[in-house]
């Protein structure tokens, strides 16, 4: 951790933080205090701090780093007089605690959603449903030269006056097949009785089968005997080759209903879930959230978490249809969320090749949230809990990325506690021992419903798109930091580059150009792996 | 129009009522940080500081303090808070001295006795008091205080003491001008003229300003030449008051108004010249003039806006206008009319904005909203990296190195796809999910 130590008033240590920048730290004399201050070199900015562990206050922006909070006199001179290295960590920790977004805009909704509430339709739009039947796209507009946010409603057709949206979800078709799908879910309460519906929007026309405005308009009305709960989407795929994706909708019948394309007809309908997904039958209770992850070896992972607190995960080949294992776990309160990730394992110390394991994230309305490791291999023998996230009422909706670009994903957790949680897994030693600790939390205005991370503006950096009962967060990555980011990482590409080629052109004079491309294909995957 | 939600904020008690100018951001105690100054309509001055939600100073003066301002008023190189009430009283507070006391004994309570809690000047001026302005508005490098009242006067007052160097409590307010003018007096603001030199705007309803002229000044170039303006009082004030009534749609002639004057464009010598300021209207108008009475931009919004501030939150020089409405919503424009809205969840008592010190022991731009629920909210960070919405090509489109690199990679710059790619596999590397 410690890079590099140096003596006496200027300098202390340096220490390399992840992402791109270093830092030195020093101690000096400020007014009756003594003060711990750093220097990251990466911004060439000097920044005082007077230290105290009970309350740090970390937070980027537009490329300033700072740091500051009071602390008495004692306490600070008592820390610097001994800056050991766990107090580095500590303090690397807290630096690293910093906030990497920036809210680009916020589009206030006419009513509440939910958090089946937000998806993603194509490559840079979101479509987010109101409980009062509104659906709203999001997306970003190019117009003279200028980048706009816009939320604009979709009128999708055969959605009643009196009807409150339960569910959106939308998928592009597998290839061969070409075109967006979308589907709500909705009960309309004309009253006397409340009537669930399963709308389907797809547009067959040639030409207008990703337009959002015309698929609006070609819609299957689907009525349900049951009240819909999470619309999901899976690709299956055939033994003779070739695949397809299907809804999954989930229902207070304790069932889990399957709706496919019948290609014939042009139009979707319901079939047995058993036959494609034998794993989703016999469920103990109604499923609030369902998941499922390809993996290696022509095998898929699903989870399922129930209304009764039971979480099931199920090892299915895909084609032959034939559940290899499953599991099932039990908590004490309804499960909000399940999510399967891969994870590049960190105890690749002695070997290059670092090993891929698949991970389960289960999420309860009152317990803490979990991580089972390598689930593939050890099912849900391996738990980790993530410290303190039960502290901000219920943990509501979960993503896993890559925040901060160091090829290291992160655990987003949004509660209705209005906070935003971010979690890193700390490699600690061995990767049995691995942590998972909590590094910034934000706070906003109304509960976190829903978050997808994607790239909305078309330029190779996503956003973090947060949906809140009140309406839909775009954070967006701080430009000026990220576009350092991609020149440093750019500049290590080409130095690579041209050592090659000089190289090369040593080598052998007559290397041809066909070599180039592969090349730099090589090169662009170690310098992704840096 | 893009829209951001701010959530960092911190909110101090405040649970009397107070009128919409008896707010300020200032360097209350000469510490180069700014405190939030707030009077109240039972007469209680208050001054937070830091994020402490209890007021770090409480000081009583008579009447209902009607504006608060914190200035060098008696032009000592030291700023003194300036409290007035409706009923004309005028009170002084020195806080320098305080917080030096303050820090000395800061273990233990204070107890302040009766005399260390009462204004070290006070003076009667004439009632009905509105809006306060401590400015140098004559071009002579000295401060005025200038007063706006309700019944649609306005006063200018210098400090002048007997001699140089004597006790501040001997010096005391001298009337140097009074105008009058044919509509509601809303807002105070200085701007710089065409010639450069400071000139004296106050709002008008309807979307109007008028430019009061400083006699005296006249009078010292011009003393003996003509027969001057006339005698005071009678005719002369209307003869100084300067009346502009900028075109546009507007609903209602008598709507009040709101005018800030000598925003600040960035770069120092256009400053110097045509002053920019922006005026306001309760009907929902906005629009960005220079001195030269050129329109910049106009800006119709369908909310009730009742103040308006300039703001620096990009941090470049150049000061945004930010206008507040009753309802809570606020606009933050700059000077290309692109707008940035914030939905403050209350409705608004009172609104400022400005630098203020809250967190991190320096200043920062603050947006500062008066509810009606006993307390005051201070959004503290509310700094933007730009105004408008933008993506990361554009911003590496601006950095030479970036083409060159793309160059030397056999990427075409010009091909997005290929780019957008690039800069994903840069970021992200192979691991997509």
């Amino acid at each position: 951790m410690i890079h590099e130590i140096k003596t006496s008033d200027k300098p202390k240590r340096t220490i390399p933080l992840p992402g791109c920048f270093d830092l030195s730290l020093y101690v000096f004399k400020h007014d009756r205090q003594c003060c711990l201050g750093y220097y990251i070199q990466c911004w060439q900015r000097v920044a005082q701090t007077n230290l105290n562990h009970s309350s740090v206050l970390c937070q980027v922006h537009g490329g300033s780093f700072q740091s500051w909070t009071t602390a008495s006199a004692s306490e600070s001179t008592r820390l610097s007089s001994r800056l050991n290295s766990r107090f580095l960590v500590f303090f690397c920790r807290m630096l690293r605690e910093s906030y990497p977004f920036v809210e680009d805009s916020f589009s206030r909704f006419p009513s509440q959603s939910n958090i089946y509430g937000l998806c993603q339709a194509g490559e840079q739009e979101l479509l987010a449903a109101t409980l009062k039947g509104k659906v709203v796209c999001f997306r970003y507009q190019e117009l003279q030269q200028k980048t706009r946010p816009v939320a604009k409603e979709v009128q999708f057709t055969y959605i009643p006056v009196d009807a409150e949206i339960v569910s959106i979800d939308a998928f592009n078709k597998s290839p061969p097949n070409k075109g967006l799908v979308v589907g709500i879910t909705f009960i309309k309460d004309s009253g006397d009785k409340a009537t669930p519906f399963l709308n389907i929007y797809c547009d067959y026309e040639p030409g207008s089968e990703f337009n959002l405005d015309s698929i609006a308009q070609s819609c299957l009305n689907l009525e349900l005997q049951f009240t819909p709960f999470q619309l999901y989407h899976a690709e299956v795929q055939f033994d003779e080759g070739g695949s397809e994706t299907v809804f999954l909708l989930s229902g207070h019948d304790q069932r889990i209903h399957l709706y496919k394309e019948n290609a014939s007809l042009h139009q979707f309908e319901e079939q047995p879930v058993e036959r494609l997904f034998p794993e989703l039958q016999q469920l103990p209770s109604n499923v609030l959230w369902l998941d499922m992850l390809s993996i290696a070896g022509g095998r898929r992972l699903s989870a399922f978490g129930c209304q009764n607190g039971c979480v099931g995960l199920a090892l299915v080949t895909q084609t032959g249809r034939e559940v290899l294992q499953s599991w099932r776990v039990q908590f004490d309160s309804p499960i909000s969320t399940v999510l399967l990730f891969p994870l590049t394992s960190h105890c690749s110390g002695e070997k290059k090749e670092a090993t891929e394991g698949y991970n389960l994230l289960v999420t309860s309305t009152i317990e803490m949230a979990v991580v089972y490791r390598d689930v593939q291999d050890c099912g849900l023998s391996r738990s980790m809990c993530l410290p303190e996230s039960d502290q901000w009422d219920a943990v509501l909706c979960a993503l896993v990325i890559d925040l901060d670009f160091d090829g290291q994903k992160e655990v987003l957790l949004g509660t209705y506690g209005q906070e935003l949680l971010c979690y890193k897994f700390q490699a600690a030693g061995s990767g049995l021992g691995s942590q998972i600790e909590l590094q910034w939390r934000r706070s906003f205005k109304s509960p976190v419903l829903s978050v997808i991370y994607l790239d909305l503006t078309g330029d190779g950096l996503r956003e973090l798109a947060v949906l809140t009962l009140k309406g839909l967060h775009i954070l967006q990555h701080s430009l000026t930091v990220s576009a350092d980011l991609v020149l440093e990482r750019l500049l290590q590409r080409v130095s690579a580059l041209t050592a090659v080629l000089e190289l090369e052109t040593d080598k052998a004079q007559d290397a041809e150009e066909k070599d180039a491309p592969a090349q730099k294909q090589e090169f662009s995957a170690q310098g992704s792996s840096d | 129009m893009r829209s951001l939600n701010y959530v960092q904020r911190v909110s101090l008690d405040f649970t009397g009522t107070l009128f919409p100018h008896a707010i300020c951001l200032g360097d209350a105690d000469n510490d180069t940080l700014n405190e939030l100054v707030v009077g109240d309509t039972s007469g209680k001055l208050l001054v937070y500081k830091n994020d402490d939600s209890k007021p770090w100073m409480t000081r009583t003066c008579v009447g209902m303090l009607t504006c608060v301002a914190v200035g060098d008023v008696c032009n000592r190189g030291k700023n003194l808070v300036v409290a007035v009430g409706a009923e004309g009283w005028f009170h002084l507070f020195d806080l320098t001295a305080a917080a030096a006391g303050k820090c000395d004994s800061s273990s233990q309570h204070e107890f302040l006795s009766a005399d260390d809690q009462k204004p070290f000047f006070t003076q009667h001026i004439p009632a009905n008091t509105k809006v306060i302005l401590i400015s140098d508005i004559d071009g002579d490098g000295r401060c005025e205080l200038v007063v706006g009242y309700t019944d649609r006067v306005v006063r200018a007052f210098r400090w002048e003491e007997p001699s140089e160097g004597t006790d501040l409590g001997s010096g005391q307010l001298v009337l140097l001008k009074k105008w009058l003018l044919e509509g509601q007096v809303d807002s105070l603001s200085v701007n710089p003229g065409p010639e450069g030199l400071p000139e004296l705007m106050v709002s008008q309803p309807g979307c109007g300003y008028a430019i009061l002229l400083c006699s005296w000044t006249q009078q010292d170039s011009s003393s003996s030449g003509e027969d001057g303006p006339a005698t005071p009082g009678s005719e002369g004030p209307s003869r100084d008051v300067v009346l502009h009534l900028t075109t546009g749609r507007i609903h209602n002639k008598n709507v009040s108004t709101h005018l800030i004057g000598s925003i600040s464009k960035g770069s120092k010598e256009e400053s110097s010249k045509c002053g920019l300021f922006a005026l306001c209207t309760l009907d929902g108008t906005l629009k960005l003039m220079d001195s030269s009475q050129q329109l910049l931009w106009s800006v119709q919004v369908d909310h009730q806006l009742f103040a308006l501030q300039k703001l620096d939150v990009t941090g470049d020089g150049r000061e945004e206008v930010v206008a507040c409405a009753w309802d809570g919503q606020t606009y933050i424009i700059d000077h290309n009319r692109t707008v940035v809205r914030f939905q403050f969840d209350e409705n608004v008592n009172a609104f400022c904005a400005g630098q203020y010190t809250c967190k991190e022991g320096k200043n920062s731009p603050c947006l500062v909203y008066v509810s009606f629920s006993h307390k005051i909210h201070i959004y503290w960070k509310v700094e933007l990296e730009r105004m408008e919405s933008t993506n990361l090509l554009k911003v590496l489109e601006e950095k030479a190195e970036f083409k060159s690199h793309l160059k030397a990679l056999g990427v075409d710059a010009e091909d997005a796809a290929a780019v957008r790619t690039l800069v994903a596999d840069l970021l992200y590397g192979g691991s997509q999910t």
